[in-house]
């Protein structure tokens, strides 16, 4: 698995359906990282996917390109 | 304390807010659904009342005893037996909209006018669409309890009175005493499908509530980039 910060690292380049993600890495405030699906991630409780948005700690990614979590959102 | 963990402390406490929010949103929207469908089924309570007294006046207005005509016992059944299943649901759906017992009475009472119809037609088969009619109107509510009550309302009625009055629901005297398992039968195979519409339905409801969610949050996460921008700005500018 790549490290965050080399996603990180990786232009952002809007998905070509508009918006939408398929997987997602989640950095945990124990330095953990986690690197889920969508479905995965959909399935997480709503209040630990909504504490991961709002510290900005979810990076997300289509067809292996980094967008932002706006762009993630829409589709 | 430190300011990483009064961070992370800022951010759950907005978590949970946000995660409050979207709870409440999704109650107001059933609760919404709910009422606006207890309203609907106030009017067509009125409506079918209307029709059936309607019904009764012109299929079978009078009864003979020899030479004697009176007026026939389906037009006073219509007119008091029709306002008795009419007006305790709709003063519960004017009074207490949105209450639990509310849905339940409805749809108890929108099954006694399935008997009811069927009964003032002489148990015609034709009418008893109008019990599949009915629970499709139910399934409105979103929620499978209210069709448990309609189909135990339905399927006791016609077993009571498949044994004490057969003709009033089959149009026959002398039915099979399965008969009533024929036809609560049917109204399983339809109420399954509502069910798991219903349970689509809710779970729609959620997921909308759940992407606001997630909205609020990004603009909550936009937000305090800002204000850390904003601080870091107001220092460099103050050094």
């Amino acid at each position: 698995m790549e490290s965050s910060n080399q996603q990180q690292q990786r232009p952002f380049q809007p998905t070509q359906s508009g918006g939408g993600y398929d997987r997602v890495v989640l950095r945990e405030a124990t330095g953990k990282i986690r690197q889920l699906s969508r479905k995965e991630f959909e399935s997480l409780p709503l209040r630990e996917r909504v504490s991961h948005l709002i510290a900005g700690t979810a990076d997300f990614f289509a067809g292996g390109m980094s967008v932002s979590a706006a762009d993630a959102m829409k589709g | 304390m430190s300011s990483s963990v009064q961070s992370i402390d800022a951010i759950n406490a907005a978590a949970d807010a946000v995660v409050r929010r979207a709870d409440a949103r999704f109650d107001a929207h059933r609760q919404e659904i709910v009422r606006t469908t207890d309203r609907m089924f106030a009017w067509l309570l009125v409506a079918q009342w209307l029709f059936a007294i309607l019904l009764a006046v012109t299929v079978s207005p009078y009864a003979w005893q020899g030479k004697e005509k009176t007026v026939h016992v389906h037009v006073w059944a219509a007119i008091f037996l029709g306002g008795a299943i009419t007006i305790f649901p709709v003063a519960l759906a004017l009074l207490r909209p949105g209450a639990l017992l509310t849905r339940h009475v409805i749809a108890a009472a929108q099954m006694f006018w399935s008997a009811l119809l069927i009964h003032l037609t002489g148990g015609r088969i034709e009418t008893h669409f109008h019990v599949f009619g009915s629970l499709a109107f139910l399934a409105f509510y979103r929620e499978w309890p209210v069709l448990v009550t309609g189909v135990l309302v339905v399927a006791t009625d016609h077993f009571m009175r498949g044994i004490l009055w057969p003709e009033s629901v089959y149009g026959i005297s002398n039915p099979e005493w399965w008969r009533f398992l024929e036809h609560a039968g049917w109204v399983v195979f339809i109420v399954v499908f509502l069910i798991l519409s219903c349970r689509r339905a809710l779970r729609d409801m959620r997921e909308m509530a759940e992407r606001g969610a997630e909205l609020e949050a990004l603009s909550e996460n936009q937000w305090r980039r800002s204000s850390v921008l904003d601080r870091e700005a107001a220092e460099s500018g103050r050094r």
